[in-house]
């Protein structure tokens, strides 16, 4: 399978990645090159700064329309801190359950209504 | 006139910043005179600046008659007393941290905010550069958040840095929905802002619709615990604390017009924990 490099840096214009909607410019990068088949690397060469709200867009929300499996075999990270990584794994088992228990918000909102 | 005076980081100093927006809030074209007398923590100039920002919105004139010398001089210093006409006077000993008000698409000021009133400084020698770095990725977790769900105009930020007792305080705040208009509106329930409040710092928890998350304020908390600081979150008429001793929540007399998160970080914290929670790239999907 061919392999497409996403620079991080270059999509967001910047070493800080924060914010929701720069994750969502990095989504759809990603997004487009699994729809053709392809793998992707994504690089965070020269990334100063990461937010779990800028994973989620990025990364989290692939699990929605991919299989675990799937996202397994195509996408690689390269060049995340130790703090990052911790971050993005963080991100990644949210976003697993997340999708596959879509009331799982609900059930929580009854459950501190009922503490 | 308005008189402020005793302004700490205690649920006591933000009932009274509620109170005086409480009697205030219905006010127009009228001039609100204000006093500050014995102390005011630096940091709450976030709170009180968007406070001060709604009552100029009803067209109100802000009179600063008195402030007591050694406040005015911090306010001068961090920049505070710059947005209401009175001279920055240089902060020689570095110990604040600028106030700020940034419209919640000024991402990129914050950046060189953070970079320049933080991860830049040379007076925090104790704090390892990774707690360092993992306290500006909390701040800029809680600044995200204000982003995408406040609906606030404007973000106001400021700290202060307490060398003797080893610590920086940092408060961002927003005049934005709250966490309880928040919360409800997303699942059409009755939650009272302290249940709001819990529920959002709880991980996993979020009102986004269709993507996961909730994990910002929950890796806050894990942060705040090992680093044995304090998170003070009000929003609405509720309270909530969290620090190493647990949780504890409160109700004000009123409501505060948005959301204030207060954080303390503990600067004599030279840990390197995250490290020995290293994770393999290969392990992540």
């Amino acid at each position: 399978m061919e392999k497409i490099n996403i620079s991080v840096v270059n999509v967001v214009g910047d070493i800080f990645c924060t914010e929701a909607a720069d994750g969502q410019k990095v989504f759809e990068l990603i997004d487009k090159a699994l729809k053709e088949n392809k793998a992707v690397n994504l690089s965070f060469v020269n990334v100063k700064m990461l937010t779990t709200a800028f994973l989620n867009t990025a990364v989290g929300q692939l699990y929605k329309d991919y299989s675990e499996e799937r996202i397994k075999s195509s996408l690689t990270v390269e060049q995340l801190t130790p703090s990052g990584s911790v971050s993005l794994k963080r991100v990644v088992d949210t976003a697993k359950l997340y999708y596959k228990n879509p009331g799982a918000m609900e059930q929580s909102i009854n459950e501190i209504l009922g503490e | 006139m308005n008189q402020i005076s005793n302004i700490n980081n205690t649920f006591e100093s933000y009932q009274k910043l509620i109170s005086f927006y409480q009697i205030n809030k219905d006010k127009q074209f009228e001039d609100i005179h204000i006093s500050i007398t014995s102390w005011f923590a630096a940091n709450m100039c976030s709170a009180f600046g968007g406070l001060l920002d709604i009552l100029s919105s009803h067209l109100n004139n802000i009179k600063l008659d008195y402030i007591s010398p050694s406040i005015e001089k911090i306010l001068q210093k961090n920049d505070f007393l710059s947005y209401f006409d009175r001279e920055k006077i240089a902060d020689n000993y570095h110990t604040t941290i600028r106030y700020l008000k940034l419209k919640p698409t000024d991402g990129k000021y914050f950046n060189s905010y953070v970079i320049n009133e933080l991860l830049g400084r040379n007076e925090l020698p104790r704090m390892s550069d990774l707690v360092k770095e993992k306290m500006a990725e909390t701040i800029y977790e809680i600044f995200v958040n204000a982003q995408i769900h406040s609906e606030s105009n404007f973000i106001y930020t400021c700290g202060q840095f307490y060398p003797n007792e080893n610590k920086i305080e940092f408060t961002i705040t927003d005049i934005g929905i709250g966490f309880k208009n928040k919360v409800n509106r997303r699942f059409n329930t009755n939650l009272s802002s302290t249940q709001a409040i819990k529920w959002a710092t709880q991980d996993k928890n979020t009102t986004k619709i269709d993507i996961s998350g909730g994990i910002g304020l929950a890796l806050l908390k894990e942060f705040i615990a090992k680093n044995h600081g304090k998170m003070q979150i009000v929003s609405d008429d509720g309270y909530y604390e969290f620090s190493a001793n647990g949780e504890q929540t409160g109700l004000f007399n009123g409501q505060f017009p948005g959301t204030i998160v207060n954080l303390q970080f503990r600067t004599d914290d030279n840990s390197s924990y995250i490290l020995k929670k290293e994770i393999n790239n290969n392990d992540i999907f």
